[in-house]
């Protein structure tokens, strides 16, 4: 057994709503319901989930027992994924991990939040003693301070960040679940003249949080064919880096785990970034997909911004990238949010992405960015290769 | 045309709870002392302070005195300060790579918004905590 032996069978997504009043359970009832509809299956079938944590319930230990009793499931294996934004596709690997050892057989994944409701998230970090004291606004602070480094380095090409923008924007259009009042164009002039927040960091830059919820369903490729499925989504290639260099003193802050982690993903995969058919990037904020191009292997280091300049981002365009209008256009649910890049490229591969489906659905590639470390870019990365079935 | 950052010294900061790990660091800034951690097996130092070496994993760490004196490594200019930051914008937070290699997030005072700039040399400046203690920010040097 193996991760390419494992099969999503199915997914949904809720739309993405700012401020929803909802509760954080009632998102993640609306996406097991769904799954169920989808995947044809019955309750009684489902013997294993995994769930995003939420900042809505940092505060709650055995997140995951407590989010299983209010939906009513009983299973024998239950888990909650703990690595910030690589959450979603961390869990995706290891759904497939327990179905390979034999844990469970069908197992759905629940990744919901609703941070802007309700966010009780406090962080025990090194941020109390040693970056609160200084005024650091949390993940924007640190990303002022890698954009002044990037810029250092390289120089910062504000059209090339803000043609990412404007792409994401334009797929948000396309997009009924992404929040609203981001389905509106905007242009790189908008980016450009976005107020600062961390300067070189402008708002435009940035996610904003939002209510939301996605999931799920996964078996074995085998279990899927049996039972019928006449179309399925299969993890072909994953490698996760936490703390990459980390006692290196000397590290650039454009430097990510995504560079070994995209390396093992494409290597088992089977692919390199050329054939990557769409791309779907954790995006907390734009510099952040462009250092993704780099480490990924899309070009070198410093060529990000030339890469972009060169390439169509739009759904039918070279590289389609985050054509759900990622994070940034769709609105980002918390420690859910993952899973917005992640179920955009399962849809994908579905060929169910309508007025924005693209054309090249040999593969996609999505990845996950969890934990800002102290002066450095951030603490995980993850990249997943998604392949429908042959 | 030339503007200051707020030296945030005015800033009601929240009572710092500290590490016992991270307490002779704290203790070195009553006296207005740079202490840093190092690591005797690779002979490296670490920046923040933590219960065993970055290098080894292993806990045979040091405190030693550094002279404190760095340059800007990276800085952004916070136009927007949370908790009790807010309406002191603008302000400046850089990493300031030591000459011993280690870089620390600080804040960069007695300086304009457009002084700041990656490289330039900084010397320490210490703001008195309510606790007796200093907060270590940094300044340009002379």
């Amino acid at each position: 057994m193996a991760l390419r032996d494992n099969a999503i069978v199915a997914y949904a997504e809720a739309k993405h709503e700012m401020r929803s009043g909802r509760d954080v359970w009632d998102y993640a009832g609306e996406i097991l319901d769904a799954l169920l509809e989808r995947s044809g299956l019955e309750r009684a079938e489902i013997d294993g989930v995994i769930f995003t944590p939420s900042a809505t319930g940092a505060k709650t230990p055995m997140w995951s027992q407590s989010c299983l009793d209010y939906l009513g499931l009983e299973t024998n294996f239950t888990d909650t994924t703990d690595l910030g934004g690589c959450s979603a596709t961390g869990g995706i690997a290891r759904a497939a991990a327990a179905l390979d050892a034999g844990y469970c057989e069908t197992i759905v994944l629940i990744n919901a939040d609703t941070p802007s409701t309700e966010d009780n998230l406090i962080m025990r970090s090194f941020h109390h003693e040693w970056a609160d004291p200084e005024g650091l606004l949390g993940p924007p602070g640190a990303f002022g301070l890698l954009s002044r480094r990037y810029d250092h380095l390289y120089g910062l090409d504000l059209n090339a960040l803000g043609k990412m923008a404007v792409a994401q924007r334009d797929h948000a259009v396309l997009n009924p679940n992404a929040v609203e009042k981001l389905r509106q164009p905007i242009t790189v002039e908008d980016y450009i003249n976005s107020r600062m927040i961390a300067d070189p960091l402008r708002l435009l830059d940035c996610v904003m949080m939002c209510d939301g919820g996605n999931g799920f369903v996964m078996m074995s490729r085998k279990r899927a064919k049996e039972k019928g499925y006449s179309r399925f989504v299969v993890p072909t290639g994953y490698g996760e880096r936490t703390n990459y260099k980390l006692s290196q003193n000397d590290l650039e802050p454009t430097e990510s785990g995504h560079r070994a982690a995209g390396e093992k993903a494409f290597k088992q995969a089977g692919i390199t970034p050329r054939d990557v058919g769409s791309f779907h990037p954790y995006d907390d904020f734009l510099i952040a997909m462009m250092i993704q191009l780099e480490m990924l292997g899309f070009c070198k280091p410093g060529q990000g911004a030339a890469f972009i300049n060169e390439t169509n981002l739009h759904f039918d365009g070279d590289l389609p990238l985050n054509t759900s209008g990622g994070q940034i256009s769709a609105g980002q649910a918390g420690l859910a949010g993952g899973g917005t890049n992640l179920v955009e490229a399962v849809r994908q591969l579905f060929e169910e992405g309508g007025e924005r489906q693209v054309k090249n659905i040999a593969n996609a590639l999505v990845t996950g960015i969890g934990w800002i470390p102290y002066g450095r870019n951030w603490g995980s990365s993850t990249a997943l290769v998604l392949t429908p079935d042959a | 045309m030339s503007k200051p950052a707020n030296d945030t010294l005015s800033v009601p900061r929240d009572p710092i709870r500290h590490a016992n790990f991270s307490m002779p660091f704290w203790e070195g800034t009553r006296e207005k002392k740079v202490m840093v951690q190092y690591c005797p097996r690779t002979k490296q130092y670490q920046w923040f302070p933590r219960p065993v070496s970055l290098f080894t994993a292993r806990r045979d760490l040091e405190w030693r005195e550094v002279s404190g004196n760095g340059t800007i490594f990276s800085y952004t200019i916070a136009n927007v300060g949370n908790g009790p930051f807010r309406g002191h914008e603008p302000y400046l937070i850089a990493l300031v790579r030591l000459d011993e290699g280690v870089n620390i997030m600080a804040n960069i005072v007695k300086c304009d918004l457009d002084e700041i700039a990656i490289g330039m040399k900084v010397v320490p400046f210490w703001a008195p905590l309510p606790d007796g203690t200093n907060l270590l920010m940094f300044q340009p040097a002379a």
